[in-house]
This record gives structure tokens, C-alpha cells and sequence, in this order.
């Protein structure tokens, strides 16, 4: 049925349905309350009982009746005439003289017991005594919120926000505190006993946290698959205003790579290795329940990772690559809470193990290849009277700043939580920074027993700028490491120089000092995002949600470069482009939830309905004065662009969920999706998903086990989808984004594939989830991930008019082996907590069109796609050396003769040494391991992430490390363990340098093949919390102070900048990248 | 609940579920389907302006390793003035690989013309009308120039064997995995394209575009290139002869390539560039660098001193204008890694602009000198020197410098001369070397440069396996069925 529902979601039609939604429900509640008020009562019952009284009343008055069965059934029968009453005038009547009272609230008519108030009317006053009293943690800072009571009774108290607590105690010998997160707490008393003061311990094993999963919630120990949470304080140990980086090493399978050290880069995220190729291999992102959005770091309350079918199978279309859920906080009922946070701090650029050459050294090393007798004039020994270290003018220390400012507050019906936030990041190179605003405002309010709105406002505004320097063709980044030490970068008298003077040695003609002065490069832009999400209970076991989103985005960048600069070519040139966007999407849920005995079920049944728009319009003018960058300026318009996109996907699932005594849990799903991505013959798809668990800890046989907190097996199995690829990318098409003199021209930019559709992954995954002693969790799931009909832009001969065609071929399998492991070390006054988790991936080609190896890859870096390898094989010319007797460079040749018997041999012509798989840039094993120190007041934490076992390609030596082949570019130092050849007899690394080049010795090879293994500090801090007696002084609930370190140290034996390379996706090369920072970073921690 | 609001709610339930359900065909906004983009004549017309925007591609021929560069860079009319290794020093120095960008991007240009042509070809039946017939016989036109423009990279000379491998001849739109033809079937390909192309155009479109002379134009050199030396004495003839072109007079001719091609008489066919591809990147940012600035281009290729004082014989000869002798302060050349740097100013200056070019591939100039060559080689002698003499005239060059068959100057025979004319005539446009090798003569560079292994003194045969680019590495490791040259 729902399959006629999901051909209504799309398009335009969204919008419209989206507000008929609105307009309906709230005619709907607006109607549902008139109606309650207006409503009169007529009752004429004989002898009735008051069961059937209530029951007729309920009928006309649109009321739930909420009643204690006990407390109706010792009622009366009872007579009751009554015309045209008021609800409250009718239920006078009915309850005169019953031992039963009545409230009315919200919708309901709740019913109870009247209280026995004589006995309590009987106690003398004077027995009546309070008892008073403190409650703090173990660092001693006041808890608030604690619930006090006595032993034995239901009546009690809160302690306030300064801990405090006053009970009236009228009998009984025991209090007992109690608050969500901390070890419960008895304390006896006596009748003298006036003040009790209680230490509450944390409860480190909360195992049964509440987990975000897909379109609910469950408990953690409801879960049938495998998720990894990340809260939002573990989160934030790393400073970066990006989700993403600070997820890195934190939940097992989670890969995630910075491969830039630029605030403006966005890092790059893999969950359970890359299984998709064309298509994108990052994980589909859901905030707050709804797919897409994006949050801030300082928002958020925790971040689920889904990554198994069960688990991600709702997303069906979309998951194949794991589910990451975001959760912003939401304010509390309580007191009004202030929190801010600020820090502080510097970053500096982390060049690793590269060292560009001095003049010195590289004036001793081009003299061993220069010809003598011109080497003299070429390179006159007045060069070594310059040494620049045009990395140090390129780089700086730049500064990063966060603040935040956070308002929560809530009573009963409603809760806020308001957030503003300022990041700035300079990014270590020079005129390059990013600034960020954010203003986040979730509201909740609860109307009555049945409606409830949340209204989430999301509001970011962007600035960036980029480094452009001296030329349209090179950056600083490329003339740090490009640049000759022999050049000087300032005139004598100190004024920049341009480096097109005469005497320029380096092949950049270009002085990025001076260019700095007047070109740029920034962006704008700015998102709003709106969720209204609607829930209403239609019965207690029913509930219908809809969630909505619309988000606009608009962006602006500017480049512009200033007539007096080499790179305004004489004349100015500006270039603008502007983006605006829109994501429309709507969620509508029905929720049944039943409890019957010892059988509890659940059903879900989802519609989802999204469209996505974007148009980019741009323009080049040149011709400006210099100083005038805006486009009235120009005199000439050279080139306009713009071009408009969409997409639209509808959904509709179902999920039924079934447990039996919390021990053995089912789930499964079936989703039908369709999107406009894929060719008119496969466009909507069918995805279902089974999970089931066994809590083995709470069946009867287990219950007495000492020692065993948790035990739980779980195994899901599911089939998911892929659409990350272009929009339209199945249509062949003619292009009109082209012209010949001054003509409009089309031509044939695409071919078609009708059949082109979803990637699907089937995932199975079998998990252990095991808690000891109160202070050991563990987590360990294995999986096995195939997907088929793998999306992979396939190269087609040069011939057939394309070069590539998008299609569905073979199949990807990734296997692997998940651990998480949770210790509490120690848990007395120096606690100690370690978080490791790893993660073991294997992937390996299963089948491919025709069994074809398909050969891809960039400048001239090969990957090979082959049934039986790995993924991401590099396919290149195998290295074999340097030939002694002439120092050339040697690869080598594998002979397959007429009997398939293969020799080897060596050649020194690069052009027919054979191409051959030569490793993998895989790793074997991925992972992070947490270490938090606690003591009194002071906490550490200390956070590395590792990654073993793969290859990186160090492309950075092609060019730096030529033997000859670019003797205007400066090189890099050798290290102790590489040597050149000078002389026959010479048993070297390097081969013989040549003036231009050794016979290609450069070329891609497996020469530049490393170890890419790597373990690294990304982030250390310290914290200190001010103790009570000053807080109080200075009227703060809670303050810390913290210094925090990232990436201060890496250990590694790769020789490039960075072994931290892009993971996935057939990767692995590295090249002159943006080198990331340390950031060291001091902060405050405030709350009112 | 009350039965009244179950059937509110069923009805607003259905009232939002039953909206009209939409199209979900979401089509691109600047693209047609492939089904309705040559519906009409006037489609196939855009798609035809769409075929000759595949000319001006960067990749195609604008930027400095395109195919203006590549042709060029590996004469002797050129000197490298920097020792590094970037992507032209592959061409220059003979150093290619399979897997070069540049090889590899002309490649799938090429093709991607091709195909274009075909789809269009395919579409049109000949007779429907003359401007059916028109649009046919460019894209025919267009179709041969690129198979052409793909030989003389990656084939060898025809004159060293018909029976050698050509290249992929492409006359449909399969998705296939063809294997290479030789090089007398392209030829014969070529020609009969070109043949039937001529009879189909009937309009004389500006020399942007291809008509019934420019087909003519072709066939004289590829029949030259045939070693058909009597079909490229009369298709140079039609081109001469139909009055539709004439030389610029000496003085017009100093400016030649800052003309716009539909301004500029003697040009019979030209890639039309407009100002969106006036960058450092073009080959105008190669060959030249703004004196004063240094900031337009890069100037790291130029005239080589051997070709510089070629010219140097005759200080009057107009074509000095093409090369621009960099100075020291003092008045001495300016050298750069020891090699003097003497730029090249073909590919600058059209419409002021400094690297914007649109640049010349069939001139009339080119005719006369394919008529002198055939009929030297027919024996022809004195009608050799007579056309010779013309662009000698139209040069400049005193009566003292023009060629008489008792007076060779030097030379030891008529076809030497005719050579020299060409390299002085056409250099920087794409000629030199495949006009050494295919008349079987050696290619020496004797003159300071970063050419070759042995820089200053480099030799090439025409035998060489490298004076041909390797069949890119990724088109043999697509299709098993092509032969890699050796």
C-alpha cells in the first residue's frame, strides 16, 4: 500500500503536502478542543456501574479516562440523571459520596483512591521533624536534582543547585538518594539525626543508557545491532568546528581521515572500510531525526554510529556505507542553566619527516649533476649568500578561538535550549582562515497529554578565506616547498620583490609575499534550517509523528586578482559565483508500542518524502582598476556560468519489533525507496533488514552468575542501498554548456544507462555484548559486508566518444572483526578509565562484468579492480633499483610465455616495464584508545589514534625527490638511511641524478610506496574543577579550567608530511598537502 | 476516541496521501536527453556548433601541450630555454610514456569529436536538403580532420609503409572495442570523407567553419602526405583557383595571427577562440611572456636560434615579426640557462588580447607551398620555384633572395628548397617534423636547447620508434584488441 503512498512524495508536491499536513493538524487540535470545552454531558443511568458511568462520559466528553482498576472496582453502583452539565458539573455529580476523587488534566480525567487524610491529620505535629543536608559528587560539587525520600515511602524531595535538600521525616530509619548516573545511596538516621551530607559515587556502568536509533529510541539493552555511541563530551576532547574530525578513533569501524590541515577542508569519514567506489563511501548523516542537517559540535548530546543492516536498514536507500545520528541537546525541566565555554589557543603546521634542502645543500647537490663547465654560470657561488626557508614565510602560527554560550531551561510543559556560537581558525598558512557564527534554538512544548511540538532552529554563518598568492597556476603551498633558497623574497631596501626579476632562479615566477598584498580569495555563506516536529498520542499505545525540515543555504565566493600582480595578468580579474539551495523533507511516522504480559511489541510504519534543489551562477570580469574588486569595476565580462540541480527521493518502510521478557528480541523492516538518480527502469528498490538478540544475563539460569552484568548476543542480517552519485547520472544527455564562435553548441556529454541502479549491501553482523564486575564492557561484532551491483564510473575505450560510463558491476566484499572495550581500572580516589576499540577490514573483489579487471586511477597512479585482490590495489611498475654500474633506474619486466611460465627480468626503459599489482592501501587494523585519569579535582585525558598495515603512495618525491628532472624546484634532504649513486660500484637508493631527468626514474613506480602505519596523540587535556568555596563566592554552579593539546606527537616511519592520508574510496596517495596543526589550547568552563 | 474523530483523521490522512502524484523524470537544466537533442535541423545545426567546439577544448589544442604543442615541440624550430621535466619536456626530448596526460587527453578529444560527428552523421540522409547536406558535409569535413590529426601522432608516415598500423578508424557510434586499422584504410577513409564532404557543402561559410574549399584544402595535404603528389597539385589548384582566398599583402601579413579567422582572407580554416581562452596556460603563455611584466605567460619555449638565423639571412623578411629576440640591457641576446630566449608570437595578441589565439590550420600560404612540393617531387622543378618565390615575394624578401633553377643558394635541390620555405613559411604551426620524417629526412637539433638526452646536439631518424606517441595506456588497457606501437 505504502507503494502508492511514496509516488505522491515528490517534487513540488512535498511542499504542498507539507503544509496540508500543518493546516489539517492544527484545525484538527484546534477542533479537539472546542469540542471538549463546548461539549455538554446527558446521562440517565439506573443502577449503572461506575465503570460504564465513566465509560459514557468519556464518549461525549472526548476525554481519556486514566483510573486505578483497584479504585473502580470497590465503586458503587450508582443512579445519575444529569442534563446539559458542564463535564466538571457531570462528574460532581457521579462522585458525591464515593470514596474516589478526580482530576482533570490535559484531556484526561484521572481517577484515584481519595488519600486517607485523617490518619495523617492524626500524627502529631510534634513527631514532625526535618532533617537537612548536602549532596555532592566525589570531586565535591554539588549535585542537583537528587531525589531524597525515605525508606519505604514515595514522598520526597529534589536537592536544589546548590545540593541542598530539606525533608520533613516523619517515620522510618533510612534516606535514600538516588539520581540517574550515580550509584544509589542509603544513609541511616536516628531521631536525633538533623543533618545528613551525602558523597553520591558516579555509576560508571550506566550500561542501559537510552539509545538513538533510527526513527526511535531504545534502550541499549533493547538493541539487536551493532551501534557505537559517542557522547557528546567525549566528542569534544578535540578542538575543530567540524563533527566529523572530532569523531575520528572513537567508536570501532569509524574511519575517519583529515587529510588537510585547512580549517576550510572537510574531513573525509568511512565506516567499516570503503565498499562503494564511484559512488560516495561516506556515511548517510541524520540530525535529530531526520536525514541531512548538520549540527554544531557544542550542540551536540551524543552521536550514534550505525553500522550494521538492523541497525541502518531504515535508511535503506541510503546506508550501505553505516548511518552517523546526531543529537542536539535539549533543554531540561529545572532551573535555568547557563553554561559557557571558551578556549583559546595556537596552532602550528606539522611537517612530519619532509625537509626541503638548504642553499647549501642543494648547491652541493646540483653540482653533482650539473655540467661543469657551465655550472659556474648557472649557478655563480654568490647563491650561498642567500638561504630562505620559504616554508617559514608561507606558514605562521595561527590562532584558533571558540566560544560558546549555551541557555537551558524547562518546566513542565515546555523546555528551551538556546545556544550562540564564535569559532574562528587561522589556518597555519597565511591568508587562510575560517569564521564561524552558529545560533541554535530547540523548543519544546507539550500542549496536553496528546500534542506535543518541537521546534529546532539551526542558524550558521560562514567565512572563509583562502590562500591565493602571486599566480592563477601556483599557491604558496606549492612555492614553500617549490621555491629555490637562492631567491630573495625582499629587495634591499625591503620592499616585496615579485619574482619575475631577472635573477629569479625558481621555476615559480612569483613571489607569493606579493601577490598577498592585494589578491584573495573568500567565501561567504549561510544555512538556516527549521525542523517542526508534531507528536500525537491518537491512543496510548498509537502515536503519530511528523517531522519536517527545510533548509536554505546561500553562498558567495570571491577571487580576485589585483591588476598589479602577476596573477591579474596586467588587467584585474574578478571572478564571483554565488549558490543557493533548498532541502525540503518530510517524516511521517506511525508509532504502536504494546506491552502484553511477559510480550512487547512495536510497529512502525514510516512515509518520507525529500527534495533537493541548488542553482550555482557565476561570472569572470577583468579589466579593474586595482584596489576595485566588485563587478561594476570590470571592463570586460569574460565568462558567466550557472547551472540549476535536483534530486527527489520518497520512502516507506515498516519495522515490527518483538520481545519477550527482555530476553529475546526480533526485529525486522522492509522498506521500499525510490530516487531520480537511477535509470527509469530500476528506479525505486526494495530493502528489508532482520535482527534478532538474546539477553542471556536475564534469563533465570544466568541471574545468579556472579560477576556478570550484561551478556547479550545479537545477529542482524540486511539488505541496504547506495544512491550517493550524481543527480541525473543515468540519463544520457546532450550538454548545452558550450559554444563555438559566438554559436550556442551541444554535444554529447553522457551516455545513457537506463538500467542503472541502486548499489546494495547486504550485511550480516554477529555481535557479543559482555558487562563484568560492574567495571568491564566489551563489545565485539563481527561482519561480513557484500555489496553487489557496485556503482563504478567504468572507463570505456577513448573511442566509443566517453570516457567512462556509470554503471552497476560486480560485487565488494568487506569482512571484518570489531572490538570495543571499556575498563574501569580504578575506581577509588585516582580513577583511571581506558576506551580501546580496533577494527579489522578486509576487502576483496568478488565479481566484476565479465570478470574484467578495470584499471582507474589518477596521474597515472593505477588501482586495480580485480576478482580475488583487495579493493584498493595499487596496480603500478615494480621498483626494483638502481643498476651500480651506471646508476640508472631499473623496473621490472614480467615475461609470461607461451606456457603460461612467467620470468622476470629488469629493464631501464620505464615505457614497457610491465604494470603489476604491488600492494594495498588497506589497512590492516584501524582503531583509538582513550586513557581519562581522574583525581580530586583533576582529570586527563589522553586520546590516540592509530592506523596499521597500508600502503601510501608519496607523491611528494615524484616531484621533490626527481634525481634531476626539476632542477628549478627545490628538493628534499635525503635521509640517513638513502644515498645517491655518483660512481660505477655504488650500491644506492637513489640513482644517478641526470640534468632533466634520469630516464623517467620519477615516474609513478612502487619506488614511492610506504609503510603507511601510524599512532598518533590526538589530543591530550588536562582539566581542573574550581572547588565549591569559591564557586559559591563567585556564585557559579560549576566552573573547570582545561589546557588541551592536539596532534602533538606521531609516531611513524613514513617519510612524506603526513601518513594520514584519504582511507577508502581507492586512495591512498599523498601528496604536497596542507600540513595539519598542533593546536595547543587553553579554556573555561563556566555554568551559572 | 469518538467515531466522528477516527473519521476526521482517516480523512485528513487520506487528503494529504491522495495529492496528485508527480513526475519523477527530473531532467537537467542545461542539457537535453539524447532523444530529443537532434530532433530538427536546427538541433543537428547546434549539435554541429557542438562538434567544432570540440576544436577549441583545452585539452584539444588550446593549452601548450595540446596539438599545437605537440606537433610543434618536437621540430627543430624550437628551443626549451629550461632544464626541468614538465609535461612538454616529454614532446621536446622525445621521452614519451604510455601513460603521458597530454597523449592521453588528445587521444579522448579526438574521439569524442568523432563521435559527436557520427551521431550527427547518422541522423542524415544525403539529398533531404542543402541544409542537411551542408550540415553533413562539416561534420564529414570535421570527422576526417580528426582521424588525420590522430595519424600524424600516433601512426607512422605513410611513405614508410601503408600496411603499418593506423589508427582506430571510428565511422559509427558502437560502443565497441575496435582494434587499429592501417594506415592506407585510414587514408582511404579520410579521402573519402573529405571527397563526399566537398560535394555535400554548398554555402561558403566564413573560415571558422568548413565548406566545400576548406574539404579541397585538406585533401592537398593529405594527399602530399600520401606522397599523391599528382591529387595534391589539384586539390591544391581548386583551393587557388577559386578566387574565395588571397594572400595578405606584406605588411597586412606582419599581423597575420592577430586577425580574427573571418577577418583574415588568407586563412582558409582556423579553431575559433574567443576571449574565455585567453590564459597563461595557452600556448601563446608558452611562447611568450610580456617583456616588462614577465607576468603573462611562462616564455619557457621558443624559437630556436637555428630557425632565428635562418631568418637572419634576409633582415628584410617579414616573418621576423613572428619572433621577438629578447635583449640584455646592453643589447646582447638575453640567454636563459644558456639557450636564448626568442619568443614566438603566433598565438598571441588576436583582439589585443594577450594570449588569445584562435589558431590557423589551413592557410593559403600552406597551398602553394603543397603545390611546390608535389611538383618538385614530380619533377616539376621550375613550377616548384615559382610558388616558392611567391611566398618569398609576399615575404619581403628581395628579388636577390627569390630561387631560380640555376641559383638554389646553396641548397642541392629544388625539394630542399621547398623544405626550408615550409620551415621558414609555416614554423610554430604544427608542421616541422612530421614534414622531415615523412619525406624520410632526419630531424637535427645543432643549436642550444634542453632537447634530447644530450642537450645542444641532438639528432632524431626518421626511423626512430619515438617520432610517434604510444597509444595511451589507459585506451590499451581498456581494449585488448589494440596493438601498442613500439
Amino acid at each position: 500500500m505504502y507503494k502508492k503512498f511514496t509516488a505522491i512524495y515528490c517534487g513540488n508536491a512535498i511542499i504542498n503536502a507539507l503544509m496540508r499536513l500543518f493546516t489539517i493538524l492544527l484545525i484538527l487540535c484546534l477542533h479537539a478542543s472546542v469540542f471538549a470545552f463546548a461539549q455538554r454531558i446527558n446521562l440517565d443511568k439506573k443502577n449503572a456501574t461506575f465503570t460504564s458511568v465513566m465509560k459514557e462520559i468519556k464518549k461525549q466528553s472526548g476525554y481519556y479516562v486514566l483510573y486505578d482498576a483497584e479504585a473502580l472496582m470497590e465503586a458503587p453502583r450508582i443512579d445519575v440523571q444529569i442534563k446539559n452539565a458542564t463535564l466538571s458539573q457531570a462528574l460532581e455529580k457521579c462522585f458525591e459520596g464515593l470514596s474516589l476523587q478526580y482530576v482533570i488534566k490535559d484531556n484526561n480525567i484521572i481517577i484515584s483512591k481519595k488519600k486517607r487524610v485523617p490518619i495523617v491529620m492524626a500524627q502529631p505535629k510534634v513527631q514532625q521533624k526535618e532533617i537537612s543536608g548536602r549532596v555532592t559528587d566525589e570531586v565535591g560539587q554539588p549535585l542537583e536534582g537528587v531525589t531524597v525520600r525515605i525508606k519505604g515511602f514515595q514522598s520526597g524531595t529534589v536537592t536544589d543547585e546548590r545540593g541542598d535538600y530539606r525533608l520533613p521525616v516523619g517515620q522510618g530509619n533510612h534516606l535514600v538518594f538516588s539520581m540517574i548516573g550515580y550509584m544509589g545511596h542509603e544513609e541511616a538516621i536516628s531521631e536525633t539525626t538533623t543533618t545528613v551530607n551525602v558523597v553520591l559515587k558516579e555509576d560508571v556502568m550506566a550500561m542501559d543508557e537510552v539509545v538513538v536509533v533510527g526513527y526511535s529510541t531504545r534502550r541499549q539493552s533493547e538493541l539487536s545491532s551493532a551501534v557505537s555511541i559517542v557522547s557528546g563530551d567525549d566528542l569534544r576532547d578535540v578542538t575543530s568546528n567540524n563533527v566529523q574530525a572530532m569523531l575520528q578513533g572513537k567508536a570501532p569501524g569509524l574511519v575517519v581521515s583529515n587529510p588537510s590541515g585547512d580549517p576550510t577542508a572537510a574531513p573525509a569519514v568511512v565506516i567499516r572500510g570503503s565498499s562503494s567506489i564511484t559512488a560516495g563511501s561516506g556515511p548517510l548523516y541524520v540530525v535529530d531525526g531526520i536525514i541531512g542537517g548538520s549540527a554544531n559540535p557544542s550542540d551536540v548530546e551524543s552521536v550514534t554510529v550505525l553500522k550494521d543492516a538492523a541497525a541502518t536498514g531504515l535508511y535503506g536507500s541510503r546506508a550501505a556505507n553505516g548511518v552517523v545520528i546526531i543529537t542536539t541537546k535539549s533543554g531540561k525541566v529545572g532551573k535555568t542553566k547557563v553554561d559557557f565555554n571558551g578556549s583559546y589557543g595556537v596552532n602550528t603546521a606539522v611537517f612530519g619527516n619532509v625537509h626541503m634542502m638548504n642553499s647549501q645543500q642543494l648547491y652541493e647537490y646540483q653540482r653533482t649533476f650539473w655540467d661543469p663547465a657551465t655550472f659556474d654560470r648557472d649557478r655563480p657561488a654568490s647563491l650561498l649568500e642567500q638561504n630562505t626557508n620559504w616554508i617559514d614565510l608561507a606558514f605562521r602560527s595561527g590562532i584558533t578561538q571558540n566560544y560558546t554560550l549555551a541557555v537551558s531551561s524547562g518546566s513542565e510543559k515546555t523546555q528551551l535550549y538556546i545556544s550562540g556560537k564564535y569559532y574562528k581558525e587561522q589556518g597555519t598558512l597565511h591568508n587562510n582562515e575560517l569564521q564561524n557564527f552558529n545560533l541554535r534554538s530547540n523548543i519544546s512544548h507539550t500542549f496536553n497529554k496528546k500534542l506535543k511540538l518541537d521546534v529546532k532552529l539551526n542558524l550558521t554563518t560562514s567565512d572563509s578565506e583562502t590562500e591565493v598568492s602571486e599566480s592563477d597556476f601556483y599557491t604558496a603551498l606549492y612555492a614553500a616547498f617549490t621555491n629555490m633558497p637562492w631567491d630573495r623574497p625582499y629587495n634591499e631596501d625591503g620592499t616585496v620583490r615579485r619574482g619575475t626579476e631577472p635573477d629569479w632562479m625558481g621555476n615559480v615566477k612569483a613571489n607569493f609575499l606579493y601577490g598577498w598584498q592585494y589578491n584573495f580569495d573568500k567565501g561567504r555563506s549561510s544555512s538556516i534550517s527549521g525542523d517542526i516536529n508534531l507528536h500525537y498520542t491518537i491512543r496510548p499505545d498509537l502515536t503519530f509523528s511528523t517531522y519536517n525540515r527545510a533548509r536554505y543555504t546561500n553562498a558567495k565566493g570571491e577571487l580576485y586578482y589585483d591588476a598589479r600582480t602577476n596573477a591579474g595578468n596586467g588587467s584585474g580579474r574578478l571572478a564571483n559565483d554565488f549558490n543557493y539551495g533548498y532541502g525540503l523533507i518530510s517524516s511521517n511516522r506511525l508509532n504502536y508500542d504494546k506491552v502484553v504480559g511477559k510480550h512487547s511489541f512495536r510497529a512502525l510504519g514510516v512515509i518520507e518524502g525529500e527534495k533537493n534543489y541548488s542553482d550555482v551562477n557565476g561570472m569572470v570580469g577583468q579589466g579593474l582598476l586595482p584596489g576595485l574588486h566588485v563587478m561594476n569595476a570590470a571592463s570586460t565580462a569574460i565568462n558567466t556560468t550557472g547551472t540549476v540541480s535536483e534530486s527527489s527521493f520518497t520512502k516507506g518502510l515498516v519495522q515490527l519489533d518483538y520481545n519477550y521478557a527482555n530476553r529475546y528480541f526480533v526485529v525486522g523492516s522492509f522498506i521500499n525507496e525510490s530516487s531520480s538518480r537511477f535509470g527509469a527502469n530500476n528506479r525505486s528498490a526494495n530493502f528489508y533488514t532482520i535482527g534478532a538478540s538474546w539477553m542471556l544475563s536475564n534469563e533465570n539460569f544466568m541471574t545468579d552468575m556472579a560477576g556478570i552484568d550484561q551478556l547479550r548476543l545479537r545477529g542482524s542480517y540486511g539488505v541496504i542501498g547506495n544512491a550517493q552519485i550524481a543527480n541525473y547520472a543515468a540519463l544520457g544527455i546532450y550538454s548545452f554548456a558550450s559554444q563555438y564562435a559566438g554559436y550556442s553548441a551541444s554535444f554529447p556529454q553522457r551516455a545513457p544507462n537506463d538500467d542503472l541502479t541502486w548499489e546494495k549491501a547486504k550485511t550480516a553482523n554477529i555481535g557479543l555484548d559482555i558487562g563484568l564486575v560492574k567495571r568491564i564492557t566489551m563489545n565485539v561484532d563481527i561482519y561480513d559486508k557484500t555489496s553487489d551491483a557496485l556503482l563504478l564510473n567504468v572507463p570505456l575505450p577513448g573511442t566509443s566518444g566517453y570516457t567512462s560510463l556509470l554503471q552497476n558491476v560486480g560485487s565488494v566484499q568487506n569482512k571484518g572483526l570489531e572490538i570495543n572495550l571499556r575498563t574501569h581500572n580504578l575506581t577509588g580516589k585516582l580513577q583511571w578509565e581506558t576506551n580501546v576499540n580496533v577494527a579489522f577490514n578486509r576487502s576483496k573483489v568478488l565479481a566484476l562484468n565479465d570478470d574484467k579487471d578495470i584499471i582507474a586511477g589518477a596521474a597515472n597512479i593505477n588501482t586495480l579492480l580485480r576478482v580475488g585482490e583487495d579493493l584498493n590495489t595499487f596496480y603500478l611498475k615494480r621498483w626494483v633499483g638502481v643498476d651500480p654500474t651506471n646508476g640508472d633506474p631499473l623496473w621490472e619486466i614480467v615475461n609470461t610465455d607461451e606456457n603460461g611460465n612467467t620470468g622476470i627480468s629488469s629493464t631501464n626503459d620505464y615505457s614497457i616495464a610491465t604494470s603489476q599489482i604491488v600492494g594495498s592501501s588497506s589497512p590492516d587494523f584501524t582503531g583509538g584508545i582513550m586513557n581519562e585519569l581522574r583525581y580530586k579535582r583533576f582529570s586527563l585525558n589522553a586520546f590516540f589514534n592509530f592506523v596499521s598495515g597500508n600502503l601510501v603512495y608519496n607523491r611528494l618525491r615524484g616531484v621533490y625527490d626527481s634525481d634531476g628532472v626539476y632542477p628549478e624546484f627545490n628538493q628534499l634532504q635525503l635521509s640517513n638511511d638513502e644515498s645517491r649513486w655518483l660512481q660505477p660500484g655504488d650500491v644506492t637508493t637513489h640513482p644517478k641524478s641526470v640534468l632533466g631527468g634520469n630516464k623517467n626514474s620519477n615516474q609513478p613506480s612502487s619506488r614511492w610506496l610506504e609503510d603507511g602505519s601510524y599512532i598518533r596523540l590526538r589530543n591530550i587535556t588536562l582539566s581542573y574543577e574550581l572547588p565549591t568555596t569559591l564557586l559559591s563566592r563567585l556564585k557559579m554552579a560549576k566552573a573547570s579550567v582545561f589546557v588541551s593539546g592536539d596532534n602533538l606527537w606521531t609516531g611513524t616511519s613514513y617519510s612524506g608530511m603526513d601518513p594520514e592520508v584519504q582511507l577508502g574510496s581507492g586512495d591512498g596517495v599523498s601528496f604536497r598537502k596542507y600540513p595539519i596543526s598542533k593546536k595547543v589550547l587553553f579554556g573555561l568552563n563556566i555554568q551559572l | 476516541m469518538k467515531p466522528t474523530y477516527i473519521k476526521i483523521y482517516a480523512t485528513a490522512i487520506l487528503f494529504v496521501f491522495m495529492l496528485p502524484a508527480c513526475e519523477k523524470d527530473l531532467n537537467p537544466y542545461d542539457s537535453k536527453s539524447d532523444n530529443v537533442a537532434l530532433a530538427t535541423p536546427e538541433d543537428l545545426q547546434t549539435a554541429t556548433y557542438g562538434v567544432y567546439a570540440r576544436l577549441i577544448t583545452n585539452t584539444y589544442s588550446t593549452i601548450n601541450t595540446a596539438m599545437f604543442g605537440l606537433s610543434e615541440y618536437q621540430g627543430d624550430n624550437i628551443a626549451a630555454n629550461v632544464p626541468q621535466a614538465s609535461a612538454f619536456s616529454y614532446s621536446v626530448r622525445y621521452t614519451h610514456y604510455p601513460g603521458m596526460a597530454a597523449t592521453t587527453n588528445f587521444w579522448n578529444d579526438s574521439y569524442k569529436l568523432i563521435y559527436s560527428a557520427n551521431r550527427i552523421i547518422e541522423r542524415i540522409k544525403d539529398g533531404e536538403s542543402p541544409v542537411l547536406d551542408q550540415i553533413k558535409g562539416e561534420n564529414l569535413f570535421l570527422r576526417a580532420m580528426a582521424h588525420f590529426n590522430l595519424m600524424r601522432f600516433f601512426a607512422r608516415p605513410y611513405p614508410q609503409g601503408e600496411g603499418n598500423l593506423g589508427i582506430v578508424l571510428k565511422d559509427n557510434t558502437k560502443l565497441d572495442f575496435p582494434a587499429r586499422s592501417t594506415v592506407k584504410e585510414v587514408y582511404d577513409f579520410m579521402i573519402s570523407d573529405l571527397l563526399k564532404s566537398a560535394e555535400l557543402m554548398t554555402v561558403n561559410k566564413n573560415a571558422c567553419f568548413a565548406s566545400k574549399e576548406v574539404a579541397f584544402a585538406l585533401l592537398s595535404r593529405i594527399y602530399l602526405y600520401k606522397e599523391d603528389n599528382e591529387n595534391a597539385i589539384i586539390y591544391a589548384n581548386k583551393v587557388l583557383e577559386s578566387s574565395r582566398y588571397h594572400l595578405l599583402d606584406t605588411d597586412q601579413y606582419k599581423t597575420y595571427f592577430t586577425f580574427v579567422p573571418e577577418n583574415n582572407p588568407e586563412t582558409i580554416f582556423a579553431f575559433r577562440n574567443n576571449i574565455v581562452n585567453n590564459s597563461k596556460g595557452t600556448l601563446g603563455g608558452m611562447y611568450y611572456n610580456d617583456p616588462i611584466t614577465q607576468t603573462t605567460g611562462f616564455g619557457q619555449i621558443g624559437a630556436s636560434l637555428a630557425y632565428a638565423e635562418l631568418l637572419d639571412k634576409y633582415p628584410e623578411d617579414a616573418r621576423h615579426s613572428f619572433i621577438q629576440r629578447q635583449l640584455e640591457p646592453d643589447g646582447s641576446q638575453l640567454e636563459q640557462n644558456g639557450v636564448p630566449v626568442i619568443y614566438v608570437l603566433k598565438y598571441n595578441f588576436q583582439e589585443g588580447e594577450t594570449n588569445l589565439s584562435s589558431p590557423v590550420y589551413l592557410r593559403l600560404a600552406e597551398m602553394y607551398l603543397n603545390r611546390a612540393e608535389a611538383n618538385a617531387k614530380l619533377g616539376n622543378l621550375q613550377q616548384a620555384l615559382d610558388d616558392v618565390n611567391i611566398i618569398r615575394t609576399r615575404a619581403g624578401i628581395p628579388d636577390a633572395g627569390l630561387y631560380t633553377l640555376d641559383d638554389l643558394k646553396d641548397h642541392t635541390s629544388v625539394l630542399e628548397v621547398v623544405l626550408e620555405e615550409r620551415r621558414l613559411e609555416l614554423a610554430f604551426e604544427g608542421h616541422r617534423s612530421f614534414d622531415l620524417f615523412r619525406n624520410n629526412l632526419p630531424m637535427i637539433r645543432a643549436y642550444p636547447g634542453f632537447h634530447g638526452t644530450n642537450n645542444f646536439d641532438h639528432e632524431v631518424q626518421p626511423n626512430d620508434p619515438r617520432i610517434i606517441y604510444f597509444i595511451p595506456e589507459n585506451e590499451t588497457n581498456v581494449n585488448p584488441n589494440l596493438d601498442q606501437n613500439p
